[in-house]
């Protein structure tokens, strides 16, 4: 099943290589042995390549989530309550059926879901279904992650902070609280007074207040071209494309690790390099917390 | 060069039992002499080698998943502050990176063996290892549900299956083989379980749990790994499962392995109502079979995360406790289940799983085949060790705790019965000589010369959780470390890596096997050895 | 007692955390000892005194006045005394709360009340988002105590809550008691989409008709006797609750089936005149 997002032109090696064609062990059909559903607002290019294409109204993913966690524990929803979603009781029955029926079920979400009018508490509606499928069969969900390794991000801010993002170190250990340490909200409460940007074009794609404030503090941009974001920087560092000349490990959606092999040399530094310099400098500088300071651990 | 006198020394592998001795280091290793360098005056104090961690939880893709998953318990846990010589980090179930070195460091265990990595995370694995400081680690790779090699065994081509793991412990860069619910993992694909040793495999038409075990304990044999055959037995958790533990001991056909966690799998009883302890029948079993090692996974009260590549066993545990659950599946290698879980006194269940844990490290008699742990942090978090050795040493104490569980307790355990209290020497044994030797790592865990200098120094203490919770000294690989509760230096430490023979043409076997059902490129699927930070090589000799 | 008087001086640039902003920490306290306490401006650690003039020492009645919307974490964890603050404040206002009473004569930010366990909160203006609610990953939001917002609030008002009150003057965004276990939420205005989503227990009252989820069924048209007893709590507070047959009653829908759960969603349904 896809939820609210558009892999054939998105992720257009996901229906080839990962989720719908392969042949396998158990599937020795590949296509024919699966069914694809698409639940999405309007009928994308990815609707081609479902057996079942459901058109959920825009803004009522939570609610057709919610519908069918009801439905699979045999509560009863009503009709018309159904129907509000833009989908008939009849399919939403049909829909169970073939899930309860499926010997490894698998939900990928896209950002269709994830950012739309509800954002994470979407997301939770989709993973708590396929968590609660598994009382019937097998089941999983998984996020169509956007950006080039964000996941790479999450995973190793994980493991060094214990939180994924929206973390702050003010008190000198991390501290998480999505909303009020994620990116986009300090820019636009005004939160920061400076910026460091690295592999990232928030100029490009965050609210204009967002943007007002990046232009009135100053910002670092490292970068291999000239961003948005470059141009309202006070700094920007050109540095070597990551996978391209810049070597590393990128994390795939799935949390697997790569490894980047660089085809080509660039003349630039990795962006790696440039942090070690630019803390190479800052170590010099007398240490921020006083000498002996006794920083109280905070909650949250 | 630094010296350490006068203090009360505690050596198993080498049979010294509180002689008050010196010990001289030079270049990270015991010598005979040192004339210049720092001393460190350890009279009336106890010198013990540093703590060895046989099975742990402490890196990849499924305790990484677990810090995601418990923000609340980040909030209200130790936070390590920055400082100039240390990283930032959080403490509690599922500790961060930085903190499980210092956390470990602190109270002087310097050796961990991270007890379950799919080969596919490995890379992720490493990379997380290498952000551990101080202690030195190793990685056991996890292969009892790896579709390629089930295919093999299943066909019985038993010379290909050893070929393959060997080059899948080269490929993750590994020290040894876990196995976990043989067959159970790759069931769970399906939604379904391995409960019998000797029923076929959901998805195979022969393969049963029990050959998968038979045929990995001879591999690891054969192929000369330093460390036996790692296993998680099928059926943990569940009411009545003694009585699969002792089948699978049965199809070691007189291999050596190390059983993990066993308080787990020492349950009698037909559903949970009934469960009881049959810790008796268990340990009766190590104190016959010299050659079969275990750690407790001794359960403690409280708050922790579990995480196991047990998956059918977490969703049961999703189920009854109704909280978060996380569920990893890693292609066709294995699978990880994630649930936070709170031990309660007041709970029967967990007050059996509490006496068990401490039953078997009681009842198991020779230390230099069971030792401490808790499988972090599935019964408890590693840094609570020095409340288990407190239980280990002091009778009275557990009679104090034996109080104030649930009545109905009494005809389930055996605890209350046993008046062993553990000696100095064989806490050294039991969390350091003992699961060096078991993991093979013969330069730790010994204060003998030419051997790893770490170190542990406690000031004597009545109350003996303090007293190893606090160590005054702990010094790595020569280095002074901690040093009145202070961290005063941060090495990075080794990587334990094996490498068995495998024949030639593995790779070109493997290839279209691979291409078949991976979803990477076979070349990038090994990790690469400049991705490991001091790598220490052991050359694997091969038995026949 | 004598009051404690806080002038902000200095705006912060950056948002200041300021848990010593608390009737618990002052009480004991001589004026000195009150000005040298740590606030933390972004990563910098600086006195009070540097933000605020105080007047007073050693009570437990604060009074602070100023533009206070970069302070965070005002009357954290108190447990006794006042705070009155006239002007509006950040985030984190009363989380983890364990009794006494602040008065917010402005508006106030996300995270009012969070985890509280007892005492009252009452902010004049705006509230912002996860009033009463639990910090993210924690399984419960408020256990006690009362929370008022005259004006409105912004998404995930008590989620997660277990006991206590919720009282918003204003309309409510989405999500008003997601995942709710317990607790009273009464919306005099209404709220948004989404309203009392994955309700496992306790009682939404709304005087302004609301979009139900589709996991609510109606059960029936009455007022429950509690009804009564809350209208006479709120009475004291100054919210005026209504029950009387002669006036109207209330709608009463049951959820969220997707639980499944038994919580009450009550609509007001006014008699026409």
């Amino acid at each position: 099943m896809y939820w609210g997002g558009n892999p054939a032109e998105c992720h257009p090696r996901h229906f080839t290589k990962y989720a719908l064609m392969p042949k396998s062990k158990f599937l020795p059909r590949g296509r024919k042995d699966r069914t694809a559903v698409l639940v999405d607002i309007r009928p994308t290019k990815s609707a081609k390549a479902a057996d079942i294409f459901l058109q959920v109204r825009p803004g009522k993913d939570f609610e057709l989530i919610t519908i069918l966690r009801a439905l699979i524990k045999d509560q009863k929803v009503s009709e018309e309550a159904v129907a509000e979603t833009g989908i008939t009781l009849e399919q939403c029955t049909d829909l169970i059926e073939r899930m309860k029926k499926a010997k490894f079920g698998c939900v990928f979400f896209g950002m269709g879901l994830s950012m739309t009018r509800g954002k994470h508490m979407n997301s939770a509606a989709l993973l708590t279904l396929a968590a609660e499928m598994n009382a019937f069969t097998k089941f999983v969900a998984m996020p169509m992650r956007g950006h080039g390794n964000v996941t790479g991000a999450d995973v190793i801010m994980r493991w060094q902070t214990g939180y994924p993002f929206g973390i702050t170190f003010n008190r000198g250990y991390p501290r998480y609280n999505p909303g009020e340490f994620s990116t986009v909200d300090v820019l636009v409460r005004g939160d920061a007074d400076a910026a460091f940007i690295i592999g990232a074009d928030p100029g490009a794609t965050m609210p204009q207040p967002a943007i007002d404030h990046l232009a009135r503090i100053p910002t670092i941009v490292l970068d291999p071209h000239v961003t948005h974001t470059s141009n309202l920087a006070k700094v920007h560092i050109t540095t070597a494309p990551a996978g391209i000349a810049a070597p590393g490990t990128a994390y795939r959606m799935d949390e697997i690790p790569l490894p980047l092999k660089p085809a080509l040399k660039s003349p630039y530094p990795t962006d790696e390099e440039v942090v070690r310099r630019i803390k190479q400098a800052i170590v010099k500088k007398p240490f921020w917390m006083p000498e002996g300071a006794q920083m109280t651990a905070a909650q949250v | 060069m630094l010296r350490i006198t006068g203090g009360k020394v505690y050596d198993p592998a080498n049979g010294i039992d509180g002689e008050v001795r010196d010990l001289f280091v030079s270049e990270g290793k015991f010598v005979a002499s040192a004339e210049e360098g720092r001393t460190i005056d350890a009279t009336g104090m106890i010198v013990f080698p540093g703590g060895v961690d046989v099975h742990t939880h402490v890196a990849g893709g499924a305790i990484n998943f677990a810090r995601a998953m418990t923000p609340e318990d980040h909030r209200r846990t130790q936070a390590f502050i920055r400082s100039q010589s240390r990283r930032s980090g959080i403490g509690g179930m599922a500790p961060t990176t930085f903190a499980t070195g210092y956390l470990y460091a602190g109270m002087g265990w310097t050796t961990v063996n991270e007890a379950a990595v799919p080969v596919l995370s490995a890379r992720h694995t490493h990379e997380e290892l290498s952000d551990i400081p101080i202690v030195d680690k190793s990685t056991l790779t996890l292969m009892a549900n790896n579709e390629i090699m089930l295919d093999l065994m299943e066909k019985g081509e038993y010379e290909r299956a050893k070929n393959v793991v060997a080059w899948y412990i080269w490929a993750a860069k590994s020290y040894g083989v876990k196995a976990v619910n043989p067959g159970g993992v790759a069931a769970w694909k399906w939604g379904k379980d391995a409960k019998q040793l000797t029923s076929p495999i959901e998805g195979f038409t022969r393969l049963t749990p029990g050959d998968i075990i038979s045929q990995l304990a001879r591999i690891c044999h054969e192929l000369g790994l330093p460390h036996p055959l790692h296993l998680h037995c099928n059926n943990l958790g569940a009411p009545g499962n003694i009585s699969t533990t002792l089948d699978t001991l049965n199809h070691l056909d007189g291999h050596r392995a190390h059983i993990a966690h066993s308080q787990y799998h020492a349950y009698g009883g037909d559903d949970w109502d009934e469960m009881r302890s049959e810790t008796a029948q268990l340990a009766e079993y190590f104190n016959t079979h010299p050659n079969v090692t275990t750690d407790a996974g001794a359960v403690l009260f409280g708050d922790t995360v579990t995480i196991t590549a047990d998956g059918p066993w977490q969703h049961l545990l999703y189920k009854l406790t109704g909280r978060k659950w996380g569920n990893l599946d890693v292609e066709n290698e294995t699978g990880c289940g994630i649930v936070p879980y709170t031990y309660r006194p007041s709970n029967l269940v967990n007050a059996i799983q509490w006496s068990v844990g401490l039953e078997l490290l009681l009842l198991i008699k020779n230390p230099w085949q069971v030792f401490l742990s808790t499988d972090h942090p599935n019964g408890g978090c590693f840094w609570r060790y020095p409340e288990i050795i407190q239980l280990l040493m002091c009778a009275d104490f557990r009679t104090e705790c034996l109080k104030k569980l649930p009545d109905k307790i009494k005809e389930r355990i055996t605890l209350p019965e046993l008046t062993r209290e553990y000696t100095l020497y064989e806490i050294a044994t039991s969390m350091s000589a003992g699961p060096a030797r078991a993991l093979g790592l013969h330069h730790k865990g010994n204060l003998g010369l030419g051997c790893d200098a770490d170190i542990v120094i406690y000031e004597e203490d009545k109350d003996v959780a303090r007293m190893f919770g606090h160590p005054r000294y702990v010094i790595k690989g020569g280095e002074v470390v901690i040093e009145e509760g202070d961290i005063r230096a941060t090495p990075d430490g080794h990587e334990y890596i094996s490498r068995p023979h495998y024949a030639p043409d593995t790779d070109e076997f493997l290839r279209p096997l691979f291409e078949d059902c991976y979803t990477m490129q076979f070349e990038n699927y090994p990790v690469e050895m400049e991705r490991i930070e001091k790598p220490a090589i052991h050359d694997c000799v091969p038995n026949s | 007692m004598n009051k404690l008087t806080l002038r902000l001086k200095e705006q912060p640039t950056v948002p200041l955390e300021a848990e010593v902003l608390s009737p618990d920490t002052f009480a004991e306290l001589s004026n000195e000892e009150i000005r040298s306490k740590t606030v933390y401006h972004g990563k910098r650690q600086c006195r009070l005194d540097d933000f605020f003039d105080v007047d007073g020492e050693r009570s437990d009645d604060v009074e602070i006045h100023g533009d206070l919307h970069r302070v965070r974490w005002i009357g954290r964890e108190m447990s006794r005394g006042r705070i009155t603050v006239h002007g509006s404040v950040g985030m984190h206002l009363g989380a983890y709360m364990k009794g006494g009473e602040i008065e917010v004569h402005g508006n106030a930010s996300d995270w009012i009340g969070a985890e509280m366990r007892n005492g009252l909160i009452r902010v004049h203006g705006n509230g912002g988002g996860q009033i009463g609610a639990g910090y993210r990953g924690s399984l419960k939001g408020m256990r006690g105590g009362t929370i008022i917002v005259d004006g409105s609030a912004g998404l995930e008002v008590g989620m997660r809550m277990r006991r206590g009150m919720i009282v918003l003057g204003g309309p409510a965004k989405d999500f008003t008691g997601l995942q709710m276990k317990g607790g009273t939420i009464v919306l005099l205005a209404g709220a948004e989409i989404r309203t009392g989503a994955w309700m496992m227990r306790g009682t939404i009252i709304s005087l302004k008709p609301i979009q139900m989820m589709p996991t609510f069924s109606y059960a029936c048209r009455y007022t429950p006797d509690v009804l009564r007893v809350y209208s006479r709590r709120l009475k004291e507070l100054g919210v005026s609750l209504p029950y009387a047959p002669q006036d109207g009653a209330y709608k009463l829908y049951s959820g969220d089936a997707s639980v499944p759960g038994k919580g009450e969603i009550l609509v007001w349904d006014a008699l026409s005149a």
